[in-house]
């Protein structure tokens, strides 16, 4: 099982812009859209990736990238994610980013398979989510939490004391493995 | 019969190559001799290892009294059981807070040499000493818990209250711990309906604690997993009358390669400060380098 926390939150702008379709399966599929405010993304496109992601299930990894490929090519910043107990898949394109915590350290995730192991955190997350924070308070923050909500709960406290929470929109998912469950 | 070296000229040679063996086999036992005795006494760590030099102060302030508390464990067992390091600060204003800070740190020592690994029992055991603490003082006082446990190249902490532990790597200061206030409920409860958190910092009881040592069950922050420690990192551990007088974006000035000459640039740094009402400041400074093997 994957335990996962989202936090989808406008900021200090009208509305929210950017968004994150989830699919919970047995393995936990999902699209995370950075829409900052040059970018520009129609409410069709949108829907059509929430579908993509909606019946993505069955579909492998790599047929749901090229699915999803001609609605968010314009984008520019989006990222795909697949997580199950046993590895992660991600791919990232622009300024989204995914980071596990291993060995006391942080570590960007690459593009591609990644194995996880139980217990491991990871978090992916927008440009302007990371923009107040950085590898050390991330990392300190995860090791010390008990779930995903209570690591995300930490983090949204550190960017509240740098711009009270008053900037672009926020959007993150903090996960950690559950083997076990 | 005599032998001259003219007459075997390979012997000249065995001799010469044996004396150039014999030398450079003496100066390799000198040299290993010397580094183990120096390793010897100082107990530092060999090969890839880390070491740390550790300064500390503790400064009354504008207060009536102090009422921090600090634990260092012996730097001696470095090798074997790590080091542990702890800042207790009395909670001002009430009766028992110089004295629980006390007993927390003399608890802390007790608890020393501290598994490095079993942090979830050493949590459980910090809850029971504020359960006990509850029910001899009732309230009446409380004090901060900001505890590190440093062993090989990890290190885990321990928190309660709003005591700073703070991790400087490439010239950044970043605060490990989440303090324990009343404004972090604020600041949850604004996100989660979605605004800003502007208020939440005009509060009045923003800063109140909402956990600490001597309250009942209180939440012993700790690390699940141990953070990794690299040369040339610097760990402050310290009560927030440092933190309140010495910004964050400001500290970096003062960070120096060496723990003492951070140590006393801190304390002046705060001193130089004059705040009428300048709380009791206390840290502990470390200085993580590389073992010179």
């Amino acid at each position: 099982m994957i335990e996962n926390y989202i936090l989808m939150h406008k900021g200090g702008l009208d509305e929210y812009r950017d968004n994150i379709f989830v699919n919970y399966s047995s393995s936990l599929t999902m699209a995370m859209l950075y829409l900052p405010s040059e970018s520009d993304f129609s409410v069709a496109d949108e829907a059509a990736v929430a579908a993509l992601v909606n019946s993505s299930s069955k579909m492998r990894f790599i047929d749901l990238s090229e699915s999803v490929y001609p609605l968010l090519t314009d984008l520019k910043n989006y990222m795909l994610i697949r997580i199950n107990d046993k590895n992660i898949t991600i791919e990232r394109h622009g300024r989204v980013y995914a980071y596990i915590v291993q060995n006391g350290e942080l570590k960007m995730l690459p593009n591609g398979v990644t194995s996880i192991d139980d217990k491991d955190r990871v978090i992916c997350c927008t440009a302007e989510f990371l923009r107040d924070l950085n590898e050390i308070a991330i990392l300190s923050d995860a090791v010390i939490s008990d779930s995903a909500e209570e690591w995300m709960d930490h983090l949204v406290c550190r960017i509240s004391d740098a711009n009270r929470l008053a900037q672009g929109n926020l959007t993150a998912v903090t996960m950690i493995v559950r083997s076990g469950d | 019969m005599q032998v001259s070296f003219s007459d075997r000229p390979y012997l000249q040679s065995a001799v010469f190559a044996a004396l150039v063996l014999f030398v450079v086999t003496a100066v390799a036992f000198i040299w290993v001799a010397h580094v183990y005795y120096r390793k010897k006494l100082s107990g530092l760590p060999g090969g890839n290892e880390l070491y740390l030099e550790c300064a500390y102060f503790s400064e009354i302030g504008k207060r009536p009294s102090q009422q921090d508390s600090v634990f260092i464990s012996s730097l001696d067992d470095y090798r074997k059981y790590g080091i542990t390091a702890l800042v207790a600060d009395g909670m001002g204003g009430m009766r028992y807070g110089g004295e629980i800070a006390q007993k927390v740190a003399d608890f802390v020592e007790g608890m020393c040499p501290m598994s490095f690994f079993a942090t979830e029992q050493n949590a459980d055991i910090l809850r029971s000493f504020s359960n006990e603490l509850y029910e001899e003082y009732k309230l009446q006082g409380g004090s901060t818990l900001a505890l590190v446990n440093i062993s090989g190249n990890y290190m885990n902490y321990y928190s309660v209250g709003d005591s700073d532990i703070i991790l400087i790597r490439d010239g950044t200061p970043t605060i490990l711990n989440p303090r324990q206030n009343y404004m972090t409920l604020l600041i949850k409860s604004l996100c989660r309906n979605n605004k800003t958190t502007q208020t939440a910092y005009t509060n009045a009881k923003a800063k109140a604690l909402i956990d600490f040592m001597g309250n009942q069950d209180p939440k012993v922050i700790y690390t699940r997993k141990p953070i990794r420690i690299f040369d040339g990192d610097k760990i402050i551990v310290s009560s927030d009358g440092l933190t309140d007088a010495v910004s964050l974006r400001h500290m970096k000035h003062y960070i120096k390669d060496s723990a003492s000459v951070t140590a006393t640039l801190l304390k002046r740094a705060v001193a130089g400060r004059k705040r009428p009402k300048q709380d009791n400041y206390t840290a502990i400074v470390f200085s993580v380098k590389r073992g010179y093997l």
